[in-house]
């Protein structure tokens, strides 16, 4: 019985589970956490001197994030240019307002995301999505591997008087409006 | 030698050149250069806008690690024909190179900019990137501006050659002008072109024509003034020439004239013709009077002598008279023209008012041409002095000899003043009775160059005409007075009348006696015809004398017409009798007479007596039976430079 009750947990997992490229995780673990640094504001941000990299994930994909985290401290190894940083795996269900976060990472969390995506508003903290459409629903940042590495902006979010970035970065960006994200979600590698 | 540029408009056109083409160069030189440097900044501005538009790009890209999306900025960037290569480096390594195609042929002629760069928000150096820039843009620029400036400049050329040429022919005119001027004349009127022109050119040809006409005008009226001015100058040069030589009474040729004569002729003779005491007849009738005689003997002379065409009366001025002869006589005929003048002249009667007048002439008479107005100048003089009416110059008078002598002398007391050579001697006065030496007279000398004493009987009258008697007579003062300041002995100086009557010399005197304290020592020596001659004057000086302690002497007494009544007035301590009585006394009776009447004279005035001139013991004796108180004279001693108490 237990059995049975292991493998159904796993394979229900496995079948509610998302499918993540991996080489664009990896993408956008080496680059977004560079893209904080690329906010002016960035002192207002730390928690405690340190930056606090959340990544927000459901339940099933708690090993993607664990292997991001590993990515990362293995590219990073705890500190981004003059900072230290640490890495807060948060399960969309524990996500909340108090959750400490200079900067929320977001997997698919479903529905949720419209949540993680008011917090980080309310916060005043960038956020990034693993997926670009994801954008719409309130995330700031998303990248895709196309032709070259798109960096992707959501508009709507940027005059936040949070945030303030270095200007070269909103010239490489992608601002997503409708059209473009329609393209870009027929053209992403999935 | 090149030729001189003249000509005013070259010379104004090659200013005009010279300023304007160094204007020129420095502005194309410094425009060139200022051009050339911001064609070069706005080349080098342009790279490096190029750089600074890609760089945050790629140093983004570099820093988030999307070096992928650096080729397409890369590729686009390259496109720009002016960017020949981009190298971006990242930590020092190539992680993109892009060259143009032309980078082969242009990379000579380029600029190359790197800038390196760096971490948003950081000092992180991350990388670098090189752009390589063609120049070729900076080079046309450059070119066409330097081609640009060079068509300026040979613009400028051509049109400043034009308006050379255009003042040249602007000023023509002026050459024009000056050329009919060459050859102008105050004395005719020459043809100025351009008067009519309606210009400046005009203007000055109208004036310089209106110039020519005042000049010629004026020119005419200056030759009249100038003839009219010449005639007067000669009619006055006339006048005056007569005047000179002509005496302006007598209207006979003057001194000036016979002087003119003498030059001309060779062979001549000359009488001058003195009237004897006219000025008797000045003083008795009058000037005017006297100027009548002489004209009217200037008459009579012309009358006389009418016939005469080879002689010349001359009027020399005043009461001399001249014959000129100018060819010479033979010596019997010149002496009996004179001889014969002479006893015309005293025929001749002259009248004033109801007075008949007659006049004696003495004429001189020079053989000689040369030197004739002297010659006969020094025999009518000689004549005069011999009392003759008629003397004819002759070498033997001597009398150049005696001028020459005169001046001689004149020279040797001045040398011997300068020289302090004029000094006392002394001679001795003793008395009679006590046989000792109570006095001395104080006698001047000269000693002469080579040593020799000179008595005052060789220089006085020489030195008494050319004013060097006051020095003499002061030196003998001082000297004396000097000489006997510690003496105990009594002296006597001989004083002349023209001394007594000179202040200065009388000051003098007053100075010396008191600064030696002489005053009760001196004896002044005044000559007996000097003091009956001028009686008043020297009464005053013995008077005042006399006041101070001196005392007096009458010296060479009896050689005059003594006035004892005279002497007895004047106050006098001593007489010395003429030495011409005292020296015949032991054989001449009449000598012996006056000498005894003196001395008796003498002894109720109680005047001291003192013979001098005793030359010999019988004199001395005679001197001491006469009871004469003093005796002087060589036989007791003779003067001395030092006296021997």
């Amino acid at each position: 019985m237990k059995k049975i009750i292991f493998l159904y947990l796993t394979f229900v997992n496995l079948a509610f589970a998302y499918n993540y490229d991996e080489v664009l995780l990896k993408a956008q673990a080496s680059i977004f956490p560079k893209i904080i640094l690329l906010d002016k504001k960035l002192n207002y941000k730390l928690i405690n001197g340190e930056i606090v990299y959340t990544i927000v994930h459901d339940e099933s994909d708690y090993l993607i994030a664990l292997d991001i985290r590993n990515f990362i401290n293995k590219k990073f190894k705890g500190q981004l240019d003059k900072y230290t940083y640490r890495i807060n795996l948060v399960n969309i269900s524990d996500f909340s307002e108090k959750t400490q976060a200079s900067s929320i990472y977001v997997l698919h969390v479903g529905a949720s995301i419209v949540k993680v995506a008011t917090i980080a508003k309310e916060k005043g903290i960038i956020s990034f999505s693993y997926a670009v459409d994801n954008l719409k629903k309130g995330l700031m940042f998303s990248l895709s591997i196309e032709k070259s590495t798109v960096l992707y902006l959501e508009k709507r979010n940027l005059p936040s008087q949070d945030v303030d970035f270095v200007d070269s970065l909103l010239q490489i960006v992608r601002f997503i409006d409708s059209n473009v994200l329609k393209k870009t979600i027929t053209n992403r590698k999935i | 030698m090149p030729k001189e540029i003249k000509s005013l408009s070259s010379k104004i056109i090659l200013l005009i050149a010279l300023i304007l083409i160094s204007s020129i160069l420095i502005i194309f030189s410094v425009f060139e250069k200022t051009n050339k440097e911001a064609f070069y900044s706005v080349e080098i501005e342009k790279a490096n806008l190029v750089l600074r538009i890609i760089e945050p790009l790629i140093t983004l890209n570099i820093f988030l690690g999307m070096e992928d999306r650096i080729q397409s900025t890369v590729l686009q960037l390259i496109e720009n024909q002016n960017i020949l290569a981009i190298k971006v480096f990242k930590d020092n390594k190539i992680i993109n190179e892009q060259k143009s195609k032309e980078y082969d042929m242009n990379i000579e002629d380029s600029f190359i900019i790197k800038k390196n760069l760096y971490q948003p928000n950081s000092k992180n150096k991350i990388g670098s990137i090189i752009l390589v820039y063609s120049s070729k843009n900076y080079k046309e620029l450059v070119n066409g501006y330097t081609n640009l400036l060079l068509k300026v400049l040979f613009a400028f050329s051509i049109f400043f050659l034009l308006f050379g040429l255009y003042l040249k022919k602007l000023l023509s005119p002026l050459k024009n002008i000056a050329k009919s001027l060459e050859n102008y004349s105050p004395d005719y009127e020459i043809n100025i072109p351009y008067t009519k022109q309606n210009n400046e050119i005009g203007l000055i040809s109208k004036a310089l024509n209106d110039m020519q006409k005042s000049i010629l005008q004026y020119s005419k009226q200056q030759q009249n003034i100038n003839k009219y001015l010449e005639d007067k100058v000669s009619e006055k040069t006339l006048k005056l020439r007569t005047q000179l030589y002509t005496n302006s009474l007598t209207k006979l040729p003057n001194r000036l004239s016979l002087l003119h004569d003498i030059s001309i002729f060779n062979d001549t003779a000359l009488l001058i013709i003195n009237i004897d005491d006219f000025k008797e007849i000045n003083d008795f009738f009058g000037q005017i009077a006297g100027d009548n005689v002489l004209i009217a003997f200037a008459n009579k002379l012309e009358n006389t002598l009418s016939m005469e065409e080879d002689i010349t009366l001359i009027h020399l001025g005043g009461d001399e008279f001249a014959l000129f002869f100018m060819k010479k006589p033979t010596l019997k005929n010149f002496v009996e023209t004179a001889k014969t003048l002479i006893i015309e002249i005293e025929k001749m009667l002259f009248f004033h008012e109801e007075n008949e007048l007659s006049i004696r002439v003495t004429v001189g008479g020079a053989l000689q041409t040369q030197e004739a107005l002297e010659k006969a100048d020094i025999a009518l003089k000689s004549a005069k002095k011999r009392r003759k009416s008629f003397l004819l110059y002759d070498e033997k008078l001597k009398v150049e000899q005696q001028y020459k002598n005169n001046i001689e002398w004149v020279k040797k007391i001045n040398l011997a003043i300068q020289n302090d050579k004029i000094v006392p001697f002394f001679q001795p006065i003793f008395d009679n009775k006590m046989n000792t030496l109570v006095s001395c007279e104080c006698l001047m000398r000269l000693i002469d160059e080579d040593n020799n004493v000179i008595t005052p009987f060789h220089f006085l009258n020489i030195a008494k005409k050319s004013k060097l008697y006051v020095k003499l007579t002061k030196i003998m003062i001082k000297k004396s007075c000097q000489y006997f300041e510690h003496l105990d002995c009594d002296f006597s100086v001989n004083l002349s009348v023209e001394d007594m009557l000179d202040e200065e010399i009388v000051n003098y005197i007053k100075f010396n006696m008191k600064r030696y304290n002489v005053s009760k020592k001196i004896v002044f020596e005044i000559l007996e015809t000097e003091g009956i001659e001028s009686y008043e004057e020297v009464s005053l000086f013995i008077e005042e004398m006399k006041s101070i302690g001196c005392r007096i002497a009458i010296d060479d007494f009896g050689s005059g017409y003594s006035n004892f009544a005279y002497l007895l007035q004047l106050n006098i301590d001593y007489i010395k009798i003429d030495g011409s009585l005292i020296k015949n006394l032991d054989n001449d009776l009449n000598a012996k007479i006056v000498v005894e009447t003196i001395v008796s004279f003498a002894k109720k005035l109680n005047v001291i007596v003192i013979a001098e001139y005793v030359h010999n013991e019988a004199i001395h004796q005679k001197v001491k039976e006469l009871n004469i108180d003093r005796s002087q004279g060589f036989h007791l001693s003779e003067p001395q430079e030092q006296l021997t108490l």
